[in-house]
């Protein structure tokens, strides 16, 4: 187990260069340090001194990936992207363009994410589950395929027109809750309670239809057959069988997003005024503000890689039948 | 008659869109040879639902094809130049755009309420005696004919009724024909006629009326709203179908190989979809999609019209969505693929010195083909979708091209107005969720017919 | 003779069809089934025999419909009982065991919980007197060591241990009725005795009345005290096991029973010129561990096997599943790489050629495959399922010579000339493995590889296809190295024999040799699980 997670480990490094390269490029493509000077000086003060002495300040000065001039090693360190992107394998983000240190800025806009993810990503799933339960129950009359056809239904509508009607009936309408905002020392729930419920409603029709494929696939396993033939009532199948075997696909799909959770949800962050991570990156991509979004980037790849080998470890735990090796 | 006297205009996406057309009746035609497919769109199409949800993406896809014949009208000689130059409209028009006849062209100066007849908004004007006063305009091109104001329903029911004779007799021609060929046919096409009965009434009744009202009133710039939903269908039927098209080379190619030859050449692709998929996907679009916008504004005199450069920044939006979401199709392909191979079949062919290329062409390909196709169908409702998520990132459809995403991007200020401006949004919602309805309980009847997963095995007895 | 007093259940007239058709699956099936004895229910697949089980448990698929009948148990209908009523005769009154124990199993649940549950939903145990009843029942059915079995998940048990515990869940309430749905066709032959013979105990034992659903002949003879032999959705004989075997009144039924093994006649044994020698032959796969996934060990799938074939001859390689002889199989083929040893065909090495090296090689070596169904491309016609081996191995034939030769081929596995242009779903099994064999011989080949051509496939189409493969063997005098786990169908076929366990060939000789004067232990273990007419 614990040989298999290192292994797991060591297996991340080249992916991460990967990302890393292929940010990098992209980036370095759209705005070259030449683009990013002339940004940032402001158009009235470009010359080219001036941009050759902002190039040296911030570390921009060399080449891309491979230094002619620098012999041994250094060819390859001593470039912009080894300087850069390095770096950010010892979770040292830099400073984004406009000077603001990233680190920081991270780890304080991590929370708010977290408060309305976290709750969303939970209540979310127990209410998927509650539901297809519910329509499990009377699978194969008129009523389960009513409720397929209304989450399809569900699904078909535009997540924005989720957030724009929630916000117009919920907060405009009927005035229950503020439209946006965020204030963690005063009464935060407050503000949690619309994204929140957006989130969970605009979930349902994809997740109940999901959950109830995966119920009806173990309702049709041979053991629900024995179950019934021992002379448990189909409740106590539903429940004591079904639901058990159920939950191992379950658990194990949703276990991968769960570190995801600290980048939170671009959307909702943004028409919410909620400051976390999504709305960060947001602003980012429309300040075109690369430094963030490359850090933004190599944070969200190694929370999907953590998430994986959560996976796999979700599975030795949910599954008697699987051992890692 | 000038009108006639046009420029044909060949956009890039109209070429990928034809070509699009080609590709797949040439690929639906060869699957008809193939007994087992053929029973199971069989299987599809003797079902109501399928043939009403096929019946309505077909419509979608008839007025995308419609909107993607673009020419440019010839422009009437300048009064008192005799010359043989004909002069063309730099304004881009799609046959589509002539068989709406004109509802595009029915400008207002901002919004409008629908079948309103005065503006939504106050502007200065001057009244009888001459004097400014701020008050409600009356629109344009709404209610002209009508003496009275308050005759304003009664007028609609009356034209409501001429359009509903009009689309009944157009739907007769059209569906009798049909009868006089399908009669005989074992598949439920009554319900493919109620459908086309509706559209077509529908639709004459909304050329109909729109001479005189504004259906779905109009947006901030006081364009018509019913005509720009209609637009933003090509602009979602083409974002759907092309991105997919782009990525299923690369998903096909690289998923066969991984689980064919298995190996190093499994590991690199493992390697680059894992890498990919560890990306958030939003950010990777939005990255290219900037990257690509930079390369426009550096080289403006690539197009020549605006519509061109809207044109190409559509295209390339396409591409990236293409190129950055192939890793989950290129994962079940190759899982299948690991699961083909295992198969007597492919043991078979192995055993008879078959070459990998024959095996792979002959054995493995066509045996993938109903995951390409579920995927085909499911990636497209998902993408219609996430073009409006990307048009409000500001990385998605360019402004000057109509699009859902644009419209509901506006909406969040207009329903914050007193009194909310409901129309954009609803005209929007409307015709993408009739698309995107359509093609998700289509698609669950494919997967239903081609996924063994999902359809019942039958049981031993 | 029993007296009707003896009688715990009664099918009477039992009608179900397919809900969708209207089709009839069973056509008014009449039985009954009494205390003390083993009731056999024997059809091929399709017949409707796990059908009349199903329904008399009312667990029918929703597809299935019952349309007349009664199945009486006691002086009750269990028809006319409401579902609440009818749970508490599952499990209590008539208790049913599963073909597929693994599957039928609930994968999460310990399976001292799943036997609790059976107790815990029809008697008053709670708490350490229920656990204390499991184990003791556990003890009955032979698990070993029950008392930690308990807490066992089902996949971490063997498969006779798995039916085992659901022998043991099914008698937990001690019901009066015993429905086996196939019990042991999943096992291999010498577990697949030890689960009859605790059957056979119990029956006795507890007084129960068995219906045996299966479709082995051997099983019903060794086991049976009666016997019903079902064809399409209706019984057609019914007797006493004795009676029947020795007087069966329909040609069907005969059919069934000449199925069985005449371990009497032996094919003889030519001294021929070698076509095929194996010499040491291995064939291991890594096992990895550890951080840098070292290789740490091999499993030993084919351990140093060595072996000889003659030329038209036949060598049957027998061995339970796992016992490394399928890998053998694909090794001789190429198709699996061999890690030591030698394989001479015609004196060349041709054990560690590249592709293309072994393509002359292919067209003399060809292969039949268990699955006859997995074993064709739905994608392709007969036709072009034929002509794949004469085109990718350059036969140098015109399309016509091809489609002739098709034709021909088609011809002598006695199928019509048109199926060419059929596709292969509109097949049978047997029609299937036919083409298969078709296919093989296409290229005209001088060894043919069956590996368990013939286990997917019912008993009576079993001996057609096995006649067949006799027949060509005699007329194109081609040899066969026939891989099976089904020692019973040797005997007719075989010259030679080698038996495999655990990798290695632990006993090899003539057919006549290894069947009646076995050397080895566990070739004497397969031998005495045979079933066979006159029971020694």
């Amino acid at each position: 187990m614990l040989a298999y997670i290192i292994r797991r480990l060591i297996y991340a490094i080249p992916i991460l260069i990967g990302v890393n390269l292929l940010t990098f490029t992209l980036f370095f493509v759209v705005n070259s340090p030449d683009d990013m000077a002339a940004s940032q000086l402001g158009d009235k003060y470009v010359t080219p001194e001036a941009i050759a002495n902002w190039k040296r300040k911030n570390g921009y000065d060399k080449p891309l990936f491979l230094n002619d001039d620098a012999s041994g090693v250094a060819a390859l360190t001593d470039t912009i992207f080894f300087t850069k992107s390095v770096r950010l394998f010892a979770f040292d983000f830099g400073r984004s363009e406009s000077g603001r240190d990233i680190t920081t800025d991270v780890s304080t806009r991590m929370w708010p994410s977290l408060a309305v993810a976290l709750p969303s990503f939970a209540i979310g799933i127990w209410v998927n589950i509650c539901v297809a339960l519910m329509v499990v129950m009377f699978r194969a009359t008129a009523l389960d395929r009513w409720a397929v056809f209304v989450f399809v239904a569900l699904m078909s509508i535009s997540y924005l027109f989720y957030i724009i009607g929630g916000q117009y009936l919920v907060a405009k309408q009927w005035m229950l809750v503020p439209i946006s905002g965020f204030d963690p020392d005063f009464k935060p729930w407050k503000f949690l309670i619309l994204p929140v419920l957006v989130s969970v409603v605009s979930g349902i029709g994809s997740g109940a239809r999901w959950y109830r494929t995966l119920f009806l696939e173990e309702a049709g396993q041979d053991y629900v057959r024995t179950a019934r033939a021992k002379g448990a009532s189909e409740i106590s199948i539903l429940f004591k069988h079904i639901l058990p075997n159920a939950l191992i696909p379950i658990l194990t799909g949703i276990v991968v997003l769960i570190p995801s959770l600290f980048m939170g949800s671009l959307l909702i962050e943004s028409f919410f005024g909620i400051p976390g991570l999504g709305s960060y990156m947001l602003d980012a991509i429309r300040s075109q503000d690369f430094a963030i979004v490359r850090t933004m980037v190599f944070i969200g790849s190694i929370l999907y890689i953590l998430g994986l080998i959560l996976t796999d470890i979700s599975y030795t735990w949910a599954d008697p039948r699987v051992r890692l090796s | 008659m000038w009108e006639l006297d046009a420029k044909p205009v060949l956009l890039w996406s109209d070429a990928l869109v034809f070509m699009l057309v080609a590709v797949l009746t040439t690929f639906f035609y060869r699957l008809r040879n193939d007994p087992q497919s053929r029973e199971r769109w069989s299987q599809v199409f003797s079902s109501r639902l399928g043939m009403v949800t096929f019946t309505i993406i077909m419509v979608y896809v008839g007025v995308a094809l419609l909107d993607s014949l673009h020419f440019r009208r010839a422009l009437p000689p300048p009064d008192g130049v005799e010359t043989n130059e004909v002069f063309y409209d730099n304004k881009v028009t799609s046959v589509l755009d002539v068989m709406l006849d004109g509802m595009g062209d029915r400008f207002e100066r901002t919004y409008s309420a629908p079948f309103a007849l005065k503006s939504f908004e106050k502007s200065n004007m001057k009244d009888e005696q001459g004097n400014m006063v701020r008050d409600f305009d009356w629109l344009e091109h709404a209610g002209q004919h009508l003496a009275e104001p308050a005759h304003r329903w009664p007028d609609v029911l009356r034209l409501s009724a001429i359009a509903l004779g009009w689309g009944l007799l157009a739907s007769a021609v059209v569906v009798g024909l049909q009868w006089r060929l399908l009669r005989n046919s074992v598949y439920p096409w009554y319900a493919s006629w109620t459908v086309q009965t509706s559209v077509i009434c529908f639709m004459v009744w909304l050329v109909y009326i729109s001479h005189y009202y504004h259906v779905l009133g109009t947006d901030q710039g006081g364009t018509d709203v019913a005509y720009q939903s209609i637009k933003g269908i090509r602009t979602g039927v083409l974002l759907g179908t092309l991105s997919t098209l782009v990525m299923l080379p690369i998903a096909v190619t690289l998923g066969v190989m991984a689980g064919y030859f298995k190996g190093w050449v499994d590991d690199v692709v493992q390697y680059l979809y894992t890498t990919l998929s560890s990306i958030p996907g939003i950010l990777l679009i939005a990255a290219s999609v900037l990257l690509f916008q930079v390369y426009i504004d550096l080289n403006p005199d690539f197009f020549s019209v605006g519509m061109e450069k809207a044109d190409a920044r559509f295209i390339a939006l396409c591409f990236i969505l293409g190129l950055t979401s192939w890793s989950s199709l290129c994962r079940l392909i190759r899982a299948e693929t690991l699961k083909i191979s295992q198969l007597g079949y492919v043991q078979a062919a192995h055993a008879f010195g078959v070459s990998h290329t024959r095996i792979l062409a002959r054995h493995i390909l066509p045996n993938v083909v109903h995951i390409i196709l579920i995927t085909f169908v499911l990636d497209f409702s998902a993408l219609v979708l996430a073009e409006a998520v990307l048009s409000y990132i500001g990385v998605g459809i360019d402004p000057s091209m109509g699009s859902w995403g644009n419209m509901i991007n506006g909406a969040r200020t207009e329903l914050s107005r007193e009194p909310a401006v409901w129309w954009t949004l609803t005209g929007a919602f409307f015709f993408m969720f009739v698309l995107v309805l359509a093609a998700n309980l289509f698609s669950d009847l494919v997967r239903d017919a081609f996924d063994p997963r999902s359809s019942s095995g039958r049981s031993e007895a | 003779m029993s007296t009707p007093a003896d009688i715990r259940m009664q099918v009477r007239d039992l009608r179900v069809v397919l809900g969708e058709t209207g089709e009839e699956i069973l056509k008014g099936v009449s039985l009954a089934l009494r205390a003390g004895r083993i009731f056999a229910l024997v059809g091929e697949s399709g017949s409707g025999k796990s059908v009349t089980s199903l329904a008399a448990m009312r667990l029918l698929p929703d597809a299935l419909q019952i349309t007349s009948g009664a199945v009486l148990v006691g002086e009750q209908d269990l028809f006319d009982l409401p579902e609440a009523k009818m749970q508490n005769v599952r499990g209590r009154r008539v208790a049913m065991i599963f073909q597929n124990a693994m599957s039928a199993l609930n994968p999460v649940q310990t399976v001292g919980q799943q036997v609790a549950e059976t107790l815990r939903l029809h008697t008053p145990l709670r708490g350490d007197s229920l656990r204390k009843r499991v184990v003791q029942l556990f003890a009955e059915v032979g698990i070993p060591d029950p008392d930690s079995r308990f807490s066992f998940y089902p996949h971490q048990l063997s498969g006779g241990q798995q039916q085992r515990i659901m022998i043991a869940m099914a008698l937990a309430c001690e019901p009066d009725i015993l429905i086996a749905d196939e019990p042991t066709t999943a096992l291999d032959v010498t577990i697949q005795e030890q689960v009859l013979k605790l059957i056979r105990e119990l029956t006795q034992s507890r007084r129960l009345a068995v219906l045996l659903i299966t479709h082995d002949m051997g099983v019903v003879r060794n086991t049976a005290d009666e016997v019903a032999v079902m064809y399409r959705g209706e019984i057609i004989e019914q007797a006493e096991v004795d009676e029947f075997f020795h007087n069966p009144r329909q040609e069907y039924s005969r059919r069934l029973i000449d199925a069985l093994p005449d371990l009497t006649h032996f094919q003889s044994v030519a001294v021929e010129e070698p076509l095929l020698q194996l010499d040491d032959v291995k064939v291991y796969f890594p096992i990895r561990k550890g951080v840098l996934q070292r290789v740490v060990d091999h499993t030993r799938a084919v351990d140093g096997v060595s072996l000889s074939i003659g030329r038209g001859e036949t060598y049957a390689l027998v061995g339970e599943s796992g016992s490394g002889k399928s890998t053998l199989g694909r090794a001789i083929l190429n198709l699996e790489e061999i890690s030591g040893g030698q394989i001479r065909f015609k004196g060349h090495a041709i054990g560690s050629l590249a592709r293309r090296e072994m393509l002359p090689y292919r067209k003399l070596i060809q292969v039949i495959f268990q699955n006859p169904f997995s074993s064709m491309n739905p994608r392709l016609t007969v036709g072009e399922i034929i002509s794949e081996g004469m085109v990718s191995l350059g036969m140098g034939l015109s399309a016509e010579e091809r489609e002739e030769r098709i034709g021909l081929l088609l011809d002598r596995v006695q199928l019509r000339r048109e199926y060419s242009q059929r596709y292969p779903h509109e097949f049978s099994g047997g029609q299937l493995q036919r083409v298969a064999i078709a296919r093989a011989l296409a290229v005209e080949p001088e060894l043919i590889v069956c590996d368990e051509p013939t286990s997917a496939l019912d008993v009576s189409i079993r001996a057609e296809v096995l006649g067949l493969l006799q027949e060509l063997q005699r007329e194109f005098g081609v040899s066969y190295l026939f891989i099976t786990h089904d020692l019973s169908i040797v005997p007719s076929l075989a010259h030679h024999v080698g038996v495999m366990q655990a990798g290695k060939l632990v006993e090899q000789g003539s057919a006549e040799q290894i069947l009646t004067a076995p050397q080895h232990p566990y070739t004497r273990a397969l031998l005495d699980s045979v079933p066979r007419l006159d029971p020694a």
